[in-house]
């Protein structure tokens, strides 16, 4: 800050109050409020103003927030705390190295075993060839056995047979079943939609019946009621003509 | 002999926690006024206090010391604060406590202390609480940061990213403000600075 000081030069001001403006301009607006009133009574407002804000404390409250460390990582000695995540990754990749080297001994352990027993397979394929002989032949007389009950169910097709080399009378026998088959078609149908006729005459005639029972009724109260009030009406006649002869 | 900030960070920084436990325990109460002050709410504000620390713990590593730590602290804790008033969308409400207890307040204030004075100074604490709503949230940061914490203005001014006559304006302006705020709320200003 310079040491020259302007009237009004608030910036100044508040440093001033709040002392942190070197000792020369400190000098310089001593003296100038000193004859400066409204400087003065800036100063004098500021520092007021500083010195209320002081009353301003927030309540009394426990923060109580420390960081921490599981206490079995401080307890536990260096061989038995936990291993940083590299160290982990390097053993887990060691382990993994190990066993596959481990697991290709083991394969080509095997190709030497199995190269190393020939005879016991050719063994077991000497006994399954003659199970598969004696399927092979058990099956042949099988197939036999159905072959002749087959020849057996066939005799009665032979006259099918015959019926089927003649083609035009095959046709002309489908073509009578398919007649008959469409006779009695259009008889079904006919026959259904007769019925369903009848029975939409027959609902017809029902709702007819009881529209007009309804109706009938309805006219019956009405007329009833239409009697009555001339009856009424021809009381109350009588009684004004008598009324009026009598009044005569 | 107590160590110094710097020397609890380094420590702190070589994995050392019960170095940066003394650090909180040392700036626990500034963080939570800071934070209560911006905030003006006592649950909002220790949330922030702890996130405060928190973050601090976790830039440890990338904290080099240009700042002091306190600054750096500060910093974090008024831009947690910022973030927190943008989330909430809160304006800067003060809680009024209800109620004077009157034994937190002797406490606080010491055993000297009348009722009148705890009752008076609860009155002042209330009328001042209710001008700072007043001002803009970069005049209120600039003044607690100066009258409660003591930053000086070009600490401020790092912190605010703002020129060091922003400062001085946004403190005088915020000062003059608070002066006819209070003055409306009955604290007379002194006859001297009426008259004058």
């Amino acid at each position: 800050m310079s040491e020259s000081f302007e009237c009004g030069d608030t910036g100044a001001l508040v440093a001033y109050v709040y002392d942190e403006c070197e000792p020369e301009v400190r000098e310089v607006i001593t003296a100038h409020a000193a004859r400066c009133a409204s400087c003065a009574a800036e100063i004098e407002g500021l520092g007021w103003t500083h010195q209320q804000l002081g009353a301003w404390m927030p309540p009394l409250a426990e923060v109580g927030f420390r960081m921490s460390v599981p206490s079995f990582e401080r307890s536990l000695p260096w061989w038995r705390a936990p291993l940083p995540a590299w160290a982990q990754a390097a053993a887990a990749v060691l382990v993994f190295g190990a066993g596959l080297s481990i697991g290709l001994a083991r394969g080509s352990g095997v190709d030497q075993a199995a190269s190393s027993q020939p005879s016991l397979v050719t063994a077991g394929d000497a006994a399954s060839r003659s199970d598969l002989a004696r399927m092979e032949q058990r099956l042949k007389n099988e197939m036999a056995q159905l072959r002749t009950a087959a020849s057996a169910a066939r005799i009665p097709e032979a006259p099918l047979a015959a019926r089927a080399g003649s083609g035009g009378a095959t046709m002309q026998e489908v073509q009578a079943l398919v007649e008959q088959s469409e006779e009695r078609q259009r008889r079904e149908f006919t026959l259904r939609s007769v019925e369903l006729v009848r029975d939409v005459e027959t609902q017809r005639r029902v709702d007819l019946a009881s529209v007009r029972e309804t109706l009938g009724q309805i006219q019956g109260v009405t007329g009833a009621e239409v009697r009555q009030q001339r009856e009424a009406i021809d009381q109350i006649n009588n009684y004004l003509i008598r009324v009026s002869q009598q009044g005569r | 002999m107590a160590r110094t900030d710097e020397e609890l960070v380094a420590l702190s920084r070589s994995g050392d926690v019960d170095s940066f436990n003394q650090l909180i325990v040392r700036w626990e109460r500034p963080i939570y006024a800071l934070a209560y002050r911006v905030l003006g709410h006592e649950e909002d504000a220790r949330d922030v206090c702890q996130d405060t620390f928190l973050r601090a713990y976790r830039a440890l590593p990338g904290f080099k010391g240009q700042a002091k730590f306190s600054s750096w602290l500060y910093r974090i804790a008024l831009n947690l604060c910022r973030d927190w008033m943008r989330r909430r969308r809160r304006t800067p409400v003060v809680q009024i406590p209800e109620g004077v207890d009157p034994a937190e307040l002797q406490s606080e204030a010491g055993a000297v202390e009348s009722i009148e004075d705890l009752v008076g100074r609860r009155e002042l604490n209330a009328i001042v609480e209710h001008a700072m709503r007043s001002l803009s949230e970069d005049q209120r940061t600039a003044i607690i940061l100066k009258e409660y914490h003591g930053l000086t203005f070009q600490e401020i001014a790092d912190m605010q990213g703002c020129p060091l006559s922003t400062v001085k304006t946004r403190l005088y302006q915020g000062l003059s403000q608070l002066r006819r705020q209070l003055e409306c709320h009955g604290r007379g200003v002194p006859e001297l600075v009426k008259r004058t």
